[in-house]
């Protein structure tokens, strides 16, 4: 079994308050463990110590006590943030450059240069969707545009791990969607994705392990499914099914130990019915 | 904390480090006449908060500046106590400008000096000389002071070389000035000419002047100027120096 | 992904460093209002005095000299005290360290780019002051060339050398590097002060504060090396003076310049020497501070 793709041990962090007495403890004894290849996403209110955390595996802040590791490379090392790319919460960026500028520029910080930067950031740019705007400059694209050039130039470097903070934050349905549909090609491709957000419902859909945390202390954690199965119980979605199917169906259970809990019509979601009403195209 | 207490323990190890350094530094810019000006509180006083202050900050120069244009001003007013006290304060802040020194000098003992020989203000004649000799004084003091902030340069030697000529008839300082003019980089030619002449002129020093003056004429056809040859006659007629010995009469 | 190996000190990344800073410097409306202000003066100055000729180019060494010097100091110090709290309010200093980058190479590159600029801006305003020099020196020396007409030709000869002596200097060279010098040495002190700077203008008023302490600090060493009746109080007053500030008056070579007076060699490139080690100690220092500094 390779390196797990990010491993949290003890980890605690502490933040002395300037004229005060007590601390602020943000992390506390966080244990963590990322596996290649997976999506995995950090939940938790705000203050729950999400954002501390990703900092701190990201080298941004150093942890009090306890060790985070991305690959087995320690978070402190320089070395460490080759194969990883970070989209912050809120991303500015530089307002003056163009999205092409912009990707050029954080490529050169990883060590690109010439034509396979060039070839980098035409591929980027297609895979985000932003080649038309990308002579543009910063300052005049949307939210969901500057999350998408993020994410592009969180990727320039092909990381094996991409940290996302909050990356569906303030996104139109649209764009939500396309990013989570990004994030679901990451992960076809092998790239690892550590995403945080409090945005229950998107998080549902693309993580395979969830870990929830709450004032610092990692309270649940496992396999989506598992965590969110309601144990003894059973979803059927039937179609077409006739009222006298359906008391049958209900004489069954009542003869057996099986309570029938509900019994309802399927919704779509609103999203769902958003994105359907908005496609681009449909007349009205 | 800690780093704090690094950070400051550097600093003043390397404030430790350059002090002696930064000391040679500036015994070197006095050796070589840089940064004379003396900035004190007499001069905070003269010129002011917002002049020492821009004094203070590197523009020592551009008050200087000023001041001067101010000293102009006075001139052409005629107000001569207020044009002693900026030429003053032009002085102290730039002792490195030969123009300050130079036009202090002119101001005092060419203009001032004349303007109080025909001072109706003052009752009678006795007074009005004593008022020109003071004015007379103060320009040859500052062509002194100026000498001495800058005693490696010609022209204020020049300038009381001729303070001494054409005011204060004193023709054997004035050749000493020129001569020591002459002796620096710079100077130019006519000084070592200009030092003989005046000591031809100054009584008791004839035999002295024609040595001078004859050196001057064998270095051949360039220093061989009218005066020079009018000068070299008068003195061997003075002299009676032997006939064999006198240079040939010029050509009319 | 392919591997390519860390490489610890890597000029690439400070060059995309330095020229980011560079084009976000160049927008700074500061920097164009402080550059055509400085033009200005310079390209004025020939009006100011008209009293005579050696006054005329006393004043426009001065003022140009003097504009130079005060627009790359206020530039150093107002460009570089917003660059990290910028970065760091638009958390673009995230994206960034979440690069391979080292601190000390980010600190480096955004030093650069303020050094880039200040030595930019000394060139157009060295261009522009040596211009109007030489047009002036030119029409003046055309001038007593007409006035000078019956007189013999030593004597022209002196007329024009005094002219052309007062006019251009070959000192003035070496005392546009010492401008360039201090503003170089007031930014990386500005960029180390920036580090643990609460705000843009706390930053601007401490360097301020620290600019005209430096004019003072040499005053305050002789003192405290020489005067021996000081009280206790005095002494360590002084002495702190004296180790904390840096030594700004000998950087301040201008007034003696325009005097005329000629600066040695040996004294020049200990200056130079003395200016870059400066610059390089304060940066280090910013690194000290900064690379602990929780983001």
């Amino acid at each position: 079994m390779s390196e797990p793709a990010v491993a949290v041990h003890s980890l605690t962090k502490v933040f002395p308050i300037p004229f005060r007495r007590t601390k602020l403890v943000a992390v506390r004894g966080l244990n963590l463990e990322v596996a290649p290849g997976q999506v995995y996403g950090l939940l938790g209110p705000n203050g729950s110590g999400k954002s501390t955390t990703l900092k701190i595996i990201l080298g941004l802040v150093t942890a009090t006590t306890g060790t985070a590791k991305i690959f087995g490379r320690d978070s402190r090392e320089v070395r460490s943030r080759e194969a990883v790319g970070f989209l912050p919460e809120n991303p500015y960026f530089y307002k003056y450059l163009t999205g092409e500028e912009t990707l050029r520029f954080f490529g050169k910080l990883c060590g690109l240069h010439g034509r396979r930067l060039q070839a980098r950031c035409d591929e980027l740019l297609a895979l985000v969707s932003l080649e038309e705007a990308r002579d543009r400059r910063l300052g005049g694209y949307s939210k969901g545009m500057l999350q998408r050039i993020g994410l592009a130039q969180a990727l320039i470097q092909e990381p094996r791990l991409v940290v996302l903070d909050e990356p569906t934050a303030g996104v139109d349905p649209a764009g939500s969607r396309e990013i989570r549909d990004l994030i679901l090609d990451l992960k076809r491709r092998g790239i690892t994705v550590l995403l945080s957000s409090h945005l229950l419902a998107q998080v549902q859909e693309i993580c395979d392990r969830v870990g929830i945390l709450a004032h610092g202390v990692l309270v649940r954690e496992g396999q989506v499914e598992e965590l969110l199965a309601i144990e003894n119980q059973t979803e059927l979605i039937l179609e077409n099914a006739t009222p006298e199917i359906l008391v049958q169906i209900t004489d069954l259970l009542a003869k057996s130990n099986t309570r029938l809990v509900e019994q309802r019509q399927p919704q779509t979601t609103l999203e769902g019915l958003f994105l359907e009403a908005t496609k681009p195209g449909r007349a009205e | 904390m800690i780093r704090w207490f690094i950070i400051l323990t550097l600093l003043l190890v390397f404030g430790a480090l350059r002090l002696p350094i930064e000391g040679a530094l500036t015994e070197q810019h006095h050796g070589a006449y840089l940064q004379q000006a003396r900035l004190g509180l007499d001069l905070r006083e003269q010129i002011g908060q917002l002049g020492f202050l821009a004094a203070l900050s590197g523009f020592r120069s551009l008050v200087a500046d000023v001041i001067f244009i101010q000293a102009h001003v006075a001139w052409e007013r005629t107000e001569w106590g207020r044009l002693l006290l900026l030429c003053r304060e032009a002085t102290t802040l730039q002792p490195r400008s030969i123009l300050f020194w130079d036009m202090a000098a002119w101001h005092m003992a060419w203009n001032a000096s004349v303007a109080a020989l025909h001072d109706p203000a003052l009752p009678n004649d006795a007074m009005r000389r004593k008022a020109q000799r003071e004015y007379l004084i103060l320009g040859k003091d500052f062509l002194e002071r100026g000498i001495k902030n800058n005693p490696d340069r010609p022209q204020l030697y020049e300038s009381l070389a001729r303070l001494y000529k054409d005011k204060l008839n004193d023709h054997a300082a004035a050749a000493n000035y020129y001569a020591r003019a002459a002796a620096l980089a710079g100077a130019p030619e006519y000084d070592k000419r200009f030092a003989a002449y005046e000591l031809s002129f100054a009584p008791g020093h004839e035999e002295e002047a024609y040595e001078a003056l004859h050196h001057l004429y064998l270095q051949g056809a360039r220093e061989r100027l009218p005066t020079l040859l009018k000068r070299l006659k008068t003195l061997e007629e003075k002299l009676d120096i032997p006939l064999n010995r006198r240079i040939p009469e010029p050509v009319r | 992904m392919p591997e390519t190996r860390h490489r610890p000190f890597s000029p690439a990344r400070i060059a995309a460093i330095t020229s980011n800073t560079f084009t976000e410097l160049v927008r700074l409306k500061v920097f164009y209002f402080l550059l055509i202000f400085a033009l200005l003066l310079i390209a004025n100055s020939v009006f100011m005095a008209r009293l005579s000729f050696q006054q005329e180019f006393q004043v426009l060494k001065d003022v140009s000299l003097g504009a130079m010097s005060i627009f790359t100091s206020l530039l150093a110090i107002v460009a570089t005290a917003q660059l990290l709290p910028r970065d760091l309010e638009d958390r673009t200093i995230y994206t960034i360290l979440a690069k391979p980058v080292p601190r000390y190479e980010y600190l480096i590159g955004k030093l650069a780019g303020v050094l880039l600029l200040l030595g930019l801006s000394i060139l157009a305003m060295s261009a522009v002051f040596l211009a109007v020099l030489f047009v002036r020196e030119e029409m003046l020396v055309k001038e007593t060339l007409r006035q000078s007409a019956g007189l013999r030709p030593e004597q022209v000869q002196e007329a024009l050398r005094g002219l052309k002596g007062s006019a251009f200097n070959a000192n003035l060279f070496p005392g546009i590097v010492i401008i360039y010098l201090k503003a170089s040495l007031l930014a990386a002190l500005t960029l180390f002060i920036s580090t643990f700077a609460t705000s843009n203008i706390f930053t601007i008023v401490v360097m301020v504060f620290i600019y005209f302490i430096g004019h003072l600090q040499a005053t305050a060493r002789e003192y405290w090396l020489q005067e021996h009746g000081a009280g206790w109080l005095a002494k360590t007053f002084l002495a702190v003076v004296a180790l904390a500030f840096p030594d700004l008056q000998l950087f301040n070579l201008v007034d003696d310049i325009v005097a005329g007076t000629a600066i040695p060699t040996g004294l020049f490139l200990q200056t130079v020497v003395l200016g870059c080690v400066y610059t390089s100690i304060y940066l280090f220092f910013a690194w000290v501070a900064f690379h602990g500094r929780e983001l």
